[in-house]
């Protein structure tokens, strides 16, 4: 932590970046003459970093940041959808070994299982030493959530992954929209409210039985999408499709894991009480809809809050947010890993390790919360006063920091096995044939889901 | 069943029979069928000019709106190389289109004109492989750049590229239609050797028909998605293609932003249409299978 | 890029170059024998070596783990045919079969009626800027998929787009294009007709181009109206064109596979695999499922099925070109 008391910890966000520009000034102005913004490949004074992600994992103020401090360095980011990504690219990338790999990939909690049984896919990050401090990967460790930290860590012991931040889940509202309709409206009433998922649906209802019939036409609802509820729930129990049994592997145990049902049915029972609007999260829509009231209420994991502030930004100060329906969870999340690459591709080890730990610092992890509201892996940050005390103007200044540290506190390590991604898209499958009204026995469409689960393996 | 004909077109246009009248339903499909082809076009630029707010108005906006250059310059900053990418696909599109109009001329040639064992077979197995969905073996051909160190590199859009079957077969039935055995009999027997026959008298009578062919190539390089999305990996290597697609992906979906990118990369294309779109238009006409 | 002719090489008038006696059996019965055909495999060789490399191989060393358990990061265990027992038992098979099936039936029957329609229309020799309007019919087909798919994603929206939003003027209730199954099949056949229709009135105008204007003279000097021109002359002589373009369309129609990844973002083919195509499934069990040997099988059965079909085209381009002679 000493790399964290030497820095700006204690100073506002505009004070930090202030002081940053201002140190900026006093470096030598041989480093300033470096400019590598147009590099395309290594060059003497250039170092090209690739990286691969999706999303917003890797967030542009902090890639500014990097540039300043290393003007030597040009990071190349490629963005590709998740699946392309964490499936088609570093699968084949490592069946071909290694070529094409990036110096960088970022790897989402849902794939984290999977790729930890291939780690010979990645660089064993304990064997590496940051410039500074000469840190290797056994030597951060203690700075992160230690499960958020396990799912990065390979079969084989191999440290493949570091944490990004973590998708706490919380409920995100139109606080205007509830007063209108004469709901409870305050953050603390809401939560109280809709403390159980069933009370989550009556909630739900009440709204529903406000909004006008000419409305309803124009498919304004409740929540965005009711088969988001899914995922919250099961991430709410102890375990999903896997159980814990000690082994790298785990035990596959959706078949008997009553959360699975749980959660398929609830999702069943809030679909049809007709709550959802069934629009398609990150559709157009659901873009379009989130400014214009199509919906009031949406499962937000921390990283949500930036991709509504980013997508409705008219909505400002209209939302505000309350603690989930039976309490924590989690939801997405990511470990930026090193594949391996192919003899005779740049080596860029020193300088992706350097990235990385910079990066995933609790330093920027929490300039990242600030600016964007990922929400920090690193646990020393959770009684920090700039989190705890951080309130979001855009979410009713609501205390953001202290309600996510809440449910994350909360959270029980959930084991992520290598199919999980598999058999959630089985699942959902299931479950979208019930909400869309393809098949009226949810029993059925729920024996479905789990025998295309079996295909998984 | 004929084979692929001549230009018979103007002999009959030329006599213009009065047998049918040209009413105005004609003229009103043909303006219809106008306007849907050119609307999704039209309706990138208005979304792209005008952001995502003003689409979803009801009713929506259908004229361009005053932030076309805004938008532009957002995908700029998206994506700095945007126009690497352009260039990048021009390369790779030119490089395609020439060495599949060579090597299909050339063997499109000997299928059509030369006798010699297997010719039979060869021909058979040419068609035969135009069947087989490409996307079979896209995980071996990765794995085969890999080993070749072509793996984000616009080599791996080029060399897997530099023939097609499709293209063999086409020549050799424009070869076949359109260059007489006659000629090349009496110039053989003069003592020209075959590639001389090749170079001085099939290529000018083919020339047209090779244009054809690599616009197409051309054409379906540059619209080509998938395969460079796999192998190109640094922004600086993009294709269009895979900018367009990058501008997709983050997973704010800025609906001015993918139009804006869509519009810029088939901007090109339109213009070059302008300039093409006639002779592409008796192309497609020329291979057609008639009667 | 798919305007072929499928050709036949006789009937050519003999050559008076060619010798007197001819040799036993021509391999190339079209060839001009005074060349030294030896050349042949020369000028074939870059062809068949570059392809044999970069389209065969491939495809041949898919073919050969298909038979495997093959987990390229993982163990390969050879397990016989028991990938294609599993696919013929898959629902998942089944119904991206259907689908696809259902995508190109929706899409080809439009696309032909229109087609033809058009280049009926075009075929009038009085039509005025006749190429104006041939080289517009082309734009659709130069542009790319994706581009065009991102514009129909939004131009399909439920709430927003405008196809939704002319429905909702007319006072209908507003169509859930990419949830339902039919819906989105209708959406995504759009986008082929949209893409395929002008190209193919060109090649139906070409065929109509080549039918003898004496033919239509003569029908209406017999008092035949425009229809009945159009029912006894021009359709009967499109025949092959139509089987043509049938074919053409079938290959391309069972591979349908850009269109449904881009409209649904993935490659399981909509929430609930309503428009999943048996392409996106070969590449869902690629690249989501990491069962390579079983994504081989898949592709192995897209090559048979496309193989049947064309054959049973060919069939009939046979039986109709023997009626015709």
């Amino acid at each position: 932590m000493s790399f964290k008391m030497l820095s700006l910890k204690s100073t506002a966000l505009f004070s930090a970046a202030l002081l940053s520009i201002g140190a900026l000034g006093a470096i030598s102005p041989a480093q300033a003459v470096v400019d590598c913004t147009n590099a395309t490949a290594d060059t003497d004074t250039c170092t090209v970093l690739t990286i691969n992600t999706f999303g917003d994992v890797i967030e542009p103020a902090l890639v500014s940041d990097y540039k300043r401090l290393h003007p030597e360095i040009k990071l190349s980011i490629k963005k590709s959808d998740l699946d392309a990504l964490n499936g088609t690219g570093l699968y084949t990338q490592c069946a071909a070994g290694g070529a094409g790999s990036p110096d960088i990939a970022a790897v989402e909690i849902s794939y984290s299982g999977f790729w930890r049984s291939y780690p010979q896919c990645f660089i064993d990050m304990r064997t590496l030493h940051t410039t500074v401090g000469n840190k290797t990967a056994n030597d951060i460790k203690k700075d992160y959530l230690a499960w958020r930290w396990d799912q990065g860590v390979g079969y084989n012991d191999n440290v493949i992954g570091v944490p990004t931040d973590v998708g706490g889940l919380e409920v995100a509202y139109r606080w205007d929209l509830f007063k209108a309709k004469g709901l409870p409206y305050k953050r603390d009433d809401v939560s109280k409210a809709w403390s159980t998922w069933p009370k989550f649906i009556e909630f739900g209802k009440k709204y529903m039985a406000k909004v006008s019939p000419a409305d309803k036409k124009k498919n304004v609802g409740f929540m965005d999408n009711a088969a988001t509820i899914y995922a919250a729930i099961m991430n709410q129990g102890t375990m999903k499709y896997y159980k814990n049994n000690g082994t790298d592997a785990g035990q596959l145990v959706y078949k008997t894991n009553p959360q699975v049902k749980l959660a398929f049915n609830t999702t069943i029972d809030a679909a049809k009480a007709g709550i959802g609007t069934r629009i398609g999260q990150f559709s157009s829509d659901w873009n379009v809809g989130m400014s214009k009231g199509t919906f009031a209420v949406m499962l937000s994991p921390a990283w949500m809050m930036d991709y509504i502030k980013g997508q409705a930004p008219t909505t400002n100060g209209k939302w505000d947010i309350a603690d989930i329906p039976g309490g924590g969870g989690n939801q997405g999340g990511s470990q930026l890993t090193m594949p391996i690459k192919k003899a005779g591709m740049p080596n860029h080890k020193q300088q992706a390790w350097d990235f990385i730990t910079w990066y995933l610092a609790p330093d920027q992890q929490l300039k990242v919360f600030q600016i964007y509201g990922l929400f920090p892996s690193t646990p020393s940050l959770y009684k920090d006063s700039d989190l705890v005390g951080f309130k979001d103007p855009f979410f009713n200044k609501a205390p953001t920091g202290a309600i996510y540290a809440d449910g994350v506190k909360k959270l029980k390590p959930i084991f992520e096995g290598k199919l999980q991604r598999c058999i959630d898209m089985a699942m959902g499958s299931a479950l979208s044939l019930v909400i869309n009204g393809k098949e009226k026995v949810s029993t059925k469409a729920f024996a479905k889901g789990l025998s295309d689960a079996d295909k998984c393996k | 069943m004929s084979s692929v004909a001549k230009v018979q077109a103007k002999p009959v246009i030329n006599k213009k029979p009065k047998w049918q009248k040209m009413g105005p339903a004609g003229y009103i499909a043909l303006v219809l069928v106008t306007f849907l082809s050119l609307f999704p076009f039209y309706w990138m630029f208005i979304v792209a000019s005008n952001g995502t707010d003003e689409i979803s108005k009801i009713p929506p906006t259908l004229l361009p709106g005053p932030r076309f250059f805004t938008v532009v310059s957002h995908v700029y900053e998206a994506l700095p190389q945007f126009n690497q990418a352009l260039l990048n696909t021009v390369y790779v599109g030119t490089v395609v289109a020439v060495a599949q109009v060579f090597f299909s001329a050339i063997a499109g040639f000997a299928f059509a004109k030369l006798n010699f064992r297997g010719q039979k077979f060869m021909v058979l197995f040419v068609i035969l492989t135009m069947m087989l969905p490409s996307q079979l073996g896209i995980i071996p051909l990765y794995m085969l750049m890999g080993n070749l160190g072509f793996i984000d590199s616009l080599n791996a859009l080029i060399i897997p590229a530099l023939v097609t079957a499709f293209g063999v077969f086409w020549m050799r039935q424009v070869i076949d239609a359109q260059v007489p055995n006659e000629l090349l009999e009496s110039a053989s027997i003069d003592g020209a050797g075959v590639f001389r026959v090749y170079w001085s008298l099939v290529l000018p009578i083919i020339a047209q028909s090779s244009f054809v062919l690599g616009l197409f190539s051309f054409l379906a390089t540059w619209n080509d998605f998938l395969w460079p999305l796999l192998v190109l990996q640094t922004p600086e290597h993009f294709t269009a293609q895979v900018a367009v697609n990058q501008l997709k992906s983050s997973y704010a979906i800025d609906y001015a932003l993918n139009m804006g990118g869509a519009f810029l990369s088939t901007a090109p294309l339109i213009v070059l249409f302008i300039f093409v779109g006639r002779r592409l238009v008796r192309g497609v006409m020329d291979g057609a299978v008639k009667g | 890029m798919s305007q072929t002719a499928v050709s036949r090489k006789t009937n050519k008038p003999a050559s008076p170059w060619k010798p007197a006696k001819p040799p036993k059996k021509l391999n190339n019965p079209g060839a001009v024998l005074s060349l030294n055909g030896k050349w042949g495999y020369l000028f074939t060789a870059p062809f068949f070596v570059m392809f044999l490399i970069f389209g065969l191989a491939p495809i041949i060393y898919s073919v050969y783990i298909a038979f495997f358990n093959w987990d390229a990061l993982g163990t390969q265990e050879f397990i016989g045919i028991q990938n294609f027992v599993e696919l013929v038992a898959d629902d998942r098979f089944w119904n991206a079969l259907m689908n696809t099936i259902d995508i190109w039936l929706l899409s080809t029957i439009p696309m032909l009626i229109l087609s033809i329609g058009l280049a009926a229309i075009l075929h009038n020799p009085n039509l005025r800027g006749s190429t104006f309007w041939r080289t517009i019919l082309l734009v659709p087909n130069i542009t790319s998929v994706l581009a065009i798919a991102i514009v129909f994603g939004q131009l399909f929206g439920r709430d927003f787009g405008m196809v939704n939003l002319v429905i909702g003027a007319l006072g209908f209730e507003h169509i859930d294009f990419i949830q339902g199954t039919t819906s989105s099949h209708v959406a995504i056949a759009t986008m082929i007709v949209w893409r395929w229709t002008g190209y193919n009135a060109l090649i139906f105008l070409a065929a109509m181009l080549a039918i003898p204007g004496e033919l239509y003279e003569s029908a209406s000097l017999d008092g035949a109206n425009k229809w009945k021109q159009f029912r006894y002359v021009t359709l009967p002589s499109l025949r092959n064109t139509i089987t043509f373009v049938l074919i053409v369309g079938t290959i391309g129609g069972l591979q349908v596979f850009a269109e449904p990844l881009i409209l649904g973002g993935s490659y399981n083919g909509g929430d609930s695999g309503q428009f999943s195509t048996l392409t996106l499934f070969l590449f869902d069990q690629a690249f989501v499922a990491y069962k390579w040997g079983y994504a081989a099988a898949v592709g192995i059965m897209i090559t048979v099925i496309v193989a049947i079909v064309s054959f049973i085209n060919f069939v009939i381009t046979r039986r109709l070109a023997g009626d015709g002679k």
